[in-house]
C-alpha cells in the first residue's frame, strides 16, 4: 500500500530515487485506477510544496526545473496502471511566448506547475503570433491565456496580442509573466494578472476557475 | 594612435575609478547593444545589422549624440559570424533582433569525455552541434569554421580600431566596460554546453561530474578571458547568469570556486574584471566581496544602501539605475532617480553612473530622457 502522504513530502523533497522507487513498487502491486489517479494526486500535492518553498525563497528557479522533469518522470512510471480515462482537468490554459521573443524557460516551468495543478495547458510555443494567439483562443475558447516574454520588447508584443484578442471577442482571463513585467507593464498591456513568480501565477489562475 | 587631450582626461576618470581612488566626476559608463544603435540611426535591424560598416556607423552617431564618457555600443554579438556558421545558440527573432535560445551542445553521457578534455570535446562534438553548417561535416564544414575564423578577426580588427579612432575623435575613454568577453566555468558549462534545462537536473544527478566539468573549463575560460591588450584598465566583462536559480549549498560547490578562481586568475594576470551581476545576488554578496580588491559590479536588483555598505569601500559599483522608467516616467522623475542613486552611491567613489540592464533596442526608451539624465550626471556627477 502505497504512502500517499509520504510519497507527496518526498516529491516535495526532490528526492528523485525515493519518489521513482515507492512508484515502482507501487505498480508492481496492480494498484486500480483510483488508487494510481490517487498517486498522481499525491505528486501533484509534492509539486505544491515545491512550490510553496519557492515562493519561500528555499527553492530557487533551478529546483523548479528539477521538479518539472521529476513529475514527468514520476507521471511516466505510473502510466502502465493510469488507464485510458483521464480526470477531467480544472481548466484549460493557452500558453505562448509572444511574437519576436525565443525564450521558453520561464514559460515550461510555468507549464509543468499548472499541469501539476490540474490545470490542461496548450502550449504554442515561442515567438508566437497575434494571429495565432487569436486563431488558437477562438478554437480552445480556453477560460485562461498566458503570455510569456523576457525581453523587454516582450511589452509590446503582448500589447498588441491582448488588443487583438479583445478585438475578436475573446474575453479568456489573460495573464502575462517574465522578467519585463511589472504593474505598469500589466495596466499598459491591458492583462488581468502579472507575475515574475510561476508559483504565484498558478495560484492566480486557481483563482480564476 | 595619440590620444586627444579630451580622450586622456575621460581615461584619467576611469584609470582613478578602477584605482580605488576618487575621479573629479562620476564616469558615465554604457552597456548598449548595437541594435539599439542602428534602430537609432534609422538603420532596419532586418538588413543592416549584417554590415559591420553600417553597425560602426550607427554606432557612432550613438557615441556623438549620447554623453556618455566610452564609446556608446557594445558591439559583442555578429550576426554574419552566426549566419556563416549556421548557429542555433544565437538566432535572430522575427524582428531580426538576436536572441540565445536553450541550446544543448554537450549530451549528459559525454561528460567523462569532456572533463578529461574539454576542448578536444568541444571541438568534435559541441560546435558541430550547435553550429548547423560546421555539423555538415568534411569540406563544407571546414570551409565554414575558416570563413568563420576570418570573418570574425576582421570583424574584430575593424571593431578595434574603429572604437579607437570614434573614442579619440569624440573625446570619450578608449577603455571598453568590455575590453574581453568571457563567461564564468559554470555558466559556459549551462548556457552553451548542457543548458539551463540539463545543468538544473545535473546539479540534483551528478554535482561531482558539474563540478570537475567547471573546473575543467576554468582554463579555457582564462585563455577567452584575457586577450593581449588585456590590462587593468581594459577590463574583461563577465555576464553571470546561473548563480541566483542555484540553492547557495549548490552555489557554494559549484558555482563558486571556478567562478572564483577565474577572477582571482585575471587578477594575477593584471587584468580587472567588469562584472554584470545579472537578476537578485543579495543572497550572495560576502561572496562577491571576497573577489579581488577593485573588482567592477553592475548590480541588475538589490537595495544601492546595503550594496554599498558590503562591498563599496573595496570594490566598484555600477548598475541599479532601472532601465525601463526611461521609457514609462517623466524626464524629472527620471532625473530624481539618477539623484538618488548617486546620493546612496557616489560619496567616497569607487561608483561609475550605469543601468541595471544592457539598453537593446530603440523602443526601450524615450530617447529624450536618456539624455537628460546622462546629461544631469556629468553635472550633478563632480565631486
Amino acid at each position: 500500500m502505497l504512502d500517499y502522504k509520504l510519497l507527496t513530502q518526498t516529491l516535495g523533497d526532490l528526492e528523485e530515487e525515493q519518489v521513482i522507487e515507492l512508484l515502482k513498487e507501487f505498480v508492481t502491486t496492480d494498484p486500480s485506477e483510483a488508487e494510481a489517479l490517487e498517486a498522481v494526486g499525491a505528486c501533484q500535492a509534492g509539486m505544491g510544496i515545491v512550490g510553496d518553498l519557492f515562493e519561500k525563497g528555499e527553492y530557487f528557479v533551478g529546483d523548479l526545473i528539477f521538479a518539472g522533469e521529476l513529475l514527468t518522470e514520476a507521471i511516466n512510471v505510473l502510466k502502465p496502471v493510469l488507464g485510458a480515462g483521464t480526470s477531467s482537468a480544472l481548466g484549460t490554459i493557452l500558453l505562448g511566448t509572444v511574437h519576436g521573443d525565443l525564450h521558453d524557460i520561464g514559460k515550461n516551468i510555468f507549464r509543468s506547475m499548472s499541469e501539476a495543478a490540474g490545470f490542461e495547458v496548450v502550449d504554442i510555443g515561442i515567438d508566437v503570433a497575434a494571429e495565432e494567439f487569436v486563431a488558437k483562443a477562438k478554437e480552445l475558447n480556453s477560460q485562461i491565456i498566458g503570455m510569456s516574454g523576457v525581453l523587454t520588447l516582450a511589452i509590446d508584443s503582448m500589447k498588441d496580442t491582448v488588443e487583438a484578442l479583445r478585438l475578436e471577442g475573446v474575453d479568456s482571463k489573460i495573464i502575462i509573466g517574465g522578467n519585463p513585467v511589472t504593474k505598469e507593464a500589466c495596466d499598459l498591456i491591458g492583462a488581468d494578472a502579472f507575475t515574475v513568480n510561476a508559483a504565484e501565477g498558478v495560484k492566480i489562475c486557481q483563482n480564476w476557475v | 594612435m595619440e590620444l586627444s587631450k579630451e580622450t586622456l582626461q575621460t581615461n584619467k576618470l576611469f584609470e582613478d575609478l578602477y584605482d580605488g581612488k576618487q575621479p573629479r566626476r562620476i564616469p558615465i559608463v554604457s552597456t548598449a547593444d548595437n541594435a539599439f544603435c542602428l534602430e537609432y540611426a534609422g538603420f532596419n535591424l532586418k538588413t543592416e545589422q549584417y554590415s559591420v560598416d553600417e553597425n560602426l556607423e550607427a554606432i557612432r552617431k550613438a557615441t556623438a549624440d549620447f554623453d556618455c564618457d566610452a564609446v556608446f555600443a557594445l558591439y559583442a554579438r555578429f550576426p554574419h559570424l552566426y549566419k556563416i556558421l549556421g548557429s542555433t545558440n544565437f538566432v535572430p527573432g522575427a524582428d531580426g533582433f538576436l536572441q540565445h535560445p536553450e541550446v544543448c551542445g554537450l549530451e549528459v553521457d559525454e561528460y567523462d569525455e569532456f572533463i578529461e578534455d574539454p576542448l578536444k570535446t568541444i571541438w568534435d562534438k559541441v560546435l558541430p552541434r550547435i553550429h548547423k553548417e560546421i555539423g555538415k561535416g568534411g569540406f563544407e564544414g571546414q570551409k565554414a569554421v575558416s570563413k568563420a575564423y576570418h570573418s570574425f578577426y576582421e570583424t574584430m580588427g575593424k571593431i578595434g580600431m574603429a572604437s579607437m579612432q570614434m573614442a579619440n575623435e569624440l573625446g570619450r575613454s578608449t577603455y571598453s566596460f568590455v575590453g574581453a568577453i568571457s563567461s564564468t566555468p559554470f555558466d559556459v558549462l549551462s548556457d552553451q554546453l548542457r543548458s539551463f534545462t540539463g545543468i538544473s537536473a545535473d546539479v540534483r544527478r551528478r554535482p561531482e561530474k558539474v563540478e570537475a566539468a567547471a573546473a575543467a573549463l576554468l582554463p579555457l575560460a582564462l585563455k577567452a578571458g584575457i586577450l593581449p591588450h588585456s590590462n587593468h584598465y581594459n577590463r574583461t566583462f563577465i555576464p553571470l547568469h546561473m548563480g541566483p536559480y542555484l540553492r547557495e549549498k549548490d552555489f557554494a560547490r559549484l558555482y563558486w570556486p571556478s567562478f572564483k578562481a577565474y577572477v582571482e586568475g585575471l587578477d594575477k594576470a593584471g587584468v580587472g574584471a567588469n562584472i554584470f551581476v545579472e537578476q537578485d545576488w543579495m543572497r550572495y554578496l560576502d561572496y562577491l566581496n571576497e573577489l579581488p580588491q577593485n573588482t567592477t559590479f553592475m548590480f541588475e536588483y538589490g537595495d544601492p544602501a546595503v550594496i554599498k555598505e558590503k562591498l563599496g569601500t573595496r570594490h566598484i559599483l555600477t548598475g541599479l539605475y532601472p532601465l525601463g522608467i526611461l521609457k514609462t516616467h517623466t524626464k524629472q522623475e527620471c532625473i530624481d532617480q539618477a539623484k538618488f542613486l548617486i546620493d546612496k552611491l557616489a560619496p567616497g567613489g569607487r561608483y561609475a553612473f550605469g543601468f541595471d540592464k544592457c539598453l537593446l533596442r530603440l523602443n526601450d526608451v524615450n530617447v529624450d530622457n536618456l539624455k537628460a539624465v546622462l546629461s544631469f550626471v556629468k553635472e550633478y556627477g563632480k565631486y
